[in-house]
């Protein structure tokens, strides 16, 4: 029961045989990146890239929620990058 | 006429959200292409690094899906080669690169 379960996943034609399963994946390393620069000195900080990415976060939370399928994968991405980035942004103002 | 009417119907035209995705993109490889006149040490390796990547997999990715998004793979070319020179630059100043590193020279300067 579990086997097929999985090997419907590893043959899905957006499963992890594919690129539409590594892009979107990939793209948490961003979110992940900018948590691990929050330890940086906030002097070092970008502001245009951090507003940025909380814009393109933000929009992207929205533009999954209307598209058909909604892409909870991408939803709870963009929504991790958008707080990454403002406060990385709040960091910075302080 | 016709060609403004083609992309105006287009599957991935103004009308769609295969286009305003890659719009609103633009803001990465635009904010990444201002830093590039800021100094480098404000320049965050761990990010330059993953956006490398990351561009690397949607140009890929906009290349194969259905339809094929050639706005999106143009947006992630355009941040790829943005962030691979301010990988570049990065490394450069870290003395990745062999010569004798901006810091060092500037720490020898202050001393």
């Amino acid at each position: 029961m579990a086997g097929s379960k999985l090997q419907s996943f590893w043959n899905h034609p957006a499963g992890p045989k594919t690129i539409f399963f590594w892009a979107p994946t990939f793209k948490w390393g961003i979110s992940i990146a900018n948590v691990v620069d929050f330890s940086e000195p906030p002097e070092r900080i970008s502001y245009p890239q951090q507003v940025a990415l909380m814009c393109t976060g933000l929009i992207y939370s929205r533009f999954s929620m209307v598209i058909t399928p909604k892409n909870w994968n991408l939803f709870g991405n963009s929504i991790f990058m958008a707080g990454t980035g403002l406060y990385q942004v709040t960091r910075k103002i302080r | 006429m016709k060609i403004l009417q083609n992309f105006w119907n287009s599957p991935i035209g103004p009308k769609t959200s295969h286009f305003w995705g890659p719009v609103v993109g633009w803001g990465i490889p635009i904010a990444a292409m201002v830093d590039t006149n800021q100094p480098p040490e404000l320049i965050s390796g761990n990010m330059t690094t993953v956006m490398c990547v990351y561009s690397a997999l949607f140009m890929r990715f906009a290349w194969m899906v259905q339809p094929r998004n050639l706005h999106l793979l143009a947006l992630h070319a355009a941040n790829e080669s943005v962030q691979l020179y301010q990988l570049s630059r990065w490394m450069k100043f870290r003395g990745f690169l062999g010569d004798k590193s901006l810091q060092q020279k500037n720490e020898e300067a202050e001393t």
